[in-house]
């Protein structure tokens, strides 16, 4: 490499860059790179994760059991060898992309496991029984589809041509589990594919990032229809009503779910998506206060007509009554076990193992909250969601940073997507909105939520990688 | 083992849970709170940011620009607009890189101090993000972000995004470059 100090310094792209531009850097042009800076920082930060993971373990065995058992520790260390896999991986495909979402994937993942493991002390399970094992089986294939996204996925606008095709995938996810045969029904929800009792997976995790690349590009190709025309009312300026084909196609496609599949919060955040990322591509407030009201309008009608809805209506409202805390299906058990688990917990919680979480229904996939809030309290409660915010807010960067249309968009749709699902779950546990079932990302048992997740994860730093991956000049005044 | 080292330990990780998150949220703290001016020459080190804006009376490199709006290069057919067909380079034209020009591409182009910007320009002048040249129907268009000190487009302010003529001087900070064929 010359130096060409004295024409001033142009980095050009990397070589994994996209083929349009030229190979040779015209003259006054030169690279710099800090030799991968970003990845050596999220070396450090994924040494740390694994660290709080792995001590998250050995103290749930010395709470629970008193001793400590190496075997769980080990399969723990060998997911830390996936997730190292990963880094290295980047190191290669991805160099520039952003340092901290790994690591904190790794730690919201690592803690998940913790406490799915402590609830499997609590009640007995062992060996392929036991949810933790699994869970950590289904991190190790997430963390390789993740490993495989970034190695397939080498530049994001790939995905902006199959934008309709994306539209289709997702259609098809929401339906298989109402095929016959196929599809299962859990807790009354029927979200679920599977044959017979082994693989159940739930379509629907998969479909969020599908539909986010299929309203990205979808919204790219036709927003100025949907901003430049309009009348203004109230100060505000509203869309034309044959523009509002594509709200109500969403709507009336959420509303279904709530209807067929009997999954509210699935529902929610399919539209709340679509309503953000409309937001973010047109800058009006019109669609945003049409659109929940649409959503509200349909919410009160399907709690007036839907039973599992108006039950969770009421639970939300009056869940210490005695009526609704004693009836058998639909009623309030689970929430107020929940609330009174997080109470128990207090500042500072009582404890990895030391609580009860698993009198609470459920207590490692809907309710993981509720018992990470039992046994970490407050101050772990809060850290959590600091993670989250963290994760959530490089999202947005990645997606304010972007340099395309379509980047931006996908950005904050997959950034928001992890939001959205994270304010359901803890504003449904914590008694803000109505209860209803969605995973925790990257915490709750589940396979179908941890491969998505991930995937989300691999596609959010393929994005950062492109976003700083372009020509630049630098100029110290 | 005893009760008290258990709570010794669970209170430990607790706190290295906020060690994490603090590590993390130290390493992206110049996204929370915008770049650090690098003082570079020694006399500008002793100016105290305060008395930067007062331009003219504090010490000078010779560097920078004392009338960037007075570049004699007012080249281009005046008030042709740059579009992705005609304009081919951008050339910055004074400050501490007179001179340097680069290839027009597609890509939008963002101005500002952050580190993930096009050109990055540290100066006492410049904000984090501080504007972006993007292509608006094939038309080259300079957007102000919101900059302290404002983004110039042949010396009148950029509020709104703004069509830039061929050879138009636009200046942000101590900076100013064109758009040329």
């Amino acid at each position: 490499m010359t130096d060409h100090a004295a024409t001033g310094r142009v980095t050009t792209a990397g070589d994994g860059g996209a083929p349009a531009r030229p190979a040779t850097p015209p003259s006054g042009i030169r690279r710099i790179r800090i030799p991968q800076k970003l990845r050596n920082l999220e070396f450090w930060l994924l040494i740390v994760a694994c660290f709080i993971n792995a001590s998250a373990i050995v103290l749930v065995q010395l709470g629970a059991l008193g001793r400590i058992d190496t075997q769980l520790v080990l399969l723990g260390a060998g997911l830390s060898v996936l997730v190292f896999g990963l880094h290295i991986a980047m190191r290669f495909v991805a160099r520039d992309a952003d340092p901290f979402l790994l690591p904190i994937a790794t730690v919201l993942n690592g803690l998940g496991i913790a406490m799915i493991y402590r609830i499997d002390i609590a009640e007995g399970d062992a060996g392929w029984e036991s949810a933790a094992v699994r869970q950590i089986a289904w991190s190790a294939i997430a963390i390789i589809c993740a490993i495989a996204t970034i190695f397939v996925i080498r530049n994001h606008r790939v995905l902006f041509r199959y934008t309709y095709l994306a539209g289709l995938v997702a259609i098809i996810l929401l339906i298989l589990p109402l095929v016959p045969g196929l599809g299962q029904s859990r807790g009354g929800a029927q979200v679920w594919i599977g044959f017979g009792d082994i693989a159940t997976f739930q379509p629907g995790e998969i479909a969020k990032i599908a539909l986010a690349v299929f309203f990205a590009g979808y919204l790219v190709r036709n927003r100025d229809s949907l901003s430049m025309v309009g009348k203004k009312f109230l100060g505000m300026q509203f869309p034309r009503a044959r523009d509002l084909g594509p709200l109500l196609i969403v709507w009336a496609l959420s509303m279904s779910v709530i209807v067929f599949q009997r999954d509210l919060g699935t529902a929610l955040l399919y539209f709340g998506l679509f309503l953000v990322m409309l937001y973010v591509a047109t800058s009006r407030l019109s669609w945003v206060v049409l659109g929940l009201s649409l959503f509200l309008a349909g919410a009160i009608i399907a709690s007036q007509t839907l039973d599992y809805v108006g039950n969770r209506f009421a639970n939300w409202l009056t869940p210490f009554s005695d009526e609704r805390f004693n009836a058998d299906p639909g009623g309030s058990y689970q929430l107020v076990q929940g609330l009174f688990g997080l109470a128990n917990g207090g500042l500072i919680g009582t404890g990895w193992g030391q609580g009860r979480p698993d009198l609470t229904p459920v207590p490692q996939s809907d309710y993981i909250i509720a018992s990470l809030g039992e046994e970490l309290g407050l101050a772990g409660i809060f850290a959590i969601l600091a993670l989250y915010l963290l994760f959530v807010a490089r999202g947005f960067r990645i997606g304010f940073a972007g340099q395309d249309d379509f980047g931006k968009l996908l950005g904050v749709g997959l950034a928001f997507v992890v939001a959205l699902q994270v304010f359901i779950v803890v504003g449904g546990v914590t008694r803000v909105i109505p209860l209803t079932g969605l995973t925790t990302p990257f915490l709750a048992a589940g396979g179908s939520s941890l491969v998505a997740n991930w995937i989300i994860v691999a596609l959010l730093l393929r994005l950062s990688d492109t976003v700083r991956n372009h020509p630049r000049l630098v100029i110290d005044g | 083992m005893s009760e008290l080292t258990l709570v010794v330990l669970q209170l430990g990780f607790l706190i290295l849970l906020w060690v994490f998150i603090f590590a993390i949220v130290y390493a992206l703290r110049s996204d929370l709170f915008g770049q650090r001016v690098r003082k570079l020459q020694p006399e500008t080190a002793t100016a105290a940011p305060a008395a930067a804006s007062a331009f003219p009376s504090s010490p000078v490199p010779a560097a920078a620009p004392t009338a960037p709006v007075s570049t004699p290069t007012a080249s281009g057919g005046a008030g042709e607009l740059a579009s992705s067909s005609n304009a081919t380079r951008l050339v910055i034209t004074s400050g501490a890189k007179s001179g340097v020009e680069f290839p027009l591409g597609r890509d939008e182009i963002t101005i500002g101090r952050s580190s993930d910007s096009a050109i990055i320009i540290r100066d006492d002048y410049t904000s984090t993000h501080h504007a972006r040249l993007m292509l608006w129907n094939d038309r080259w268009m300079i957007q102000d972000l919101d900059s302290t000190n404002g983004t110039f487009l042949n010396g009148s302010r950029v509020t709104v995004p703004t069509p830039i003529p061929l050879g138009a001087t636009v200046k942000v900070g101590a900076t100013t470059f064109e758009l040329r064929r």
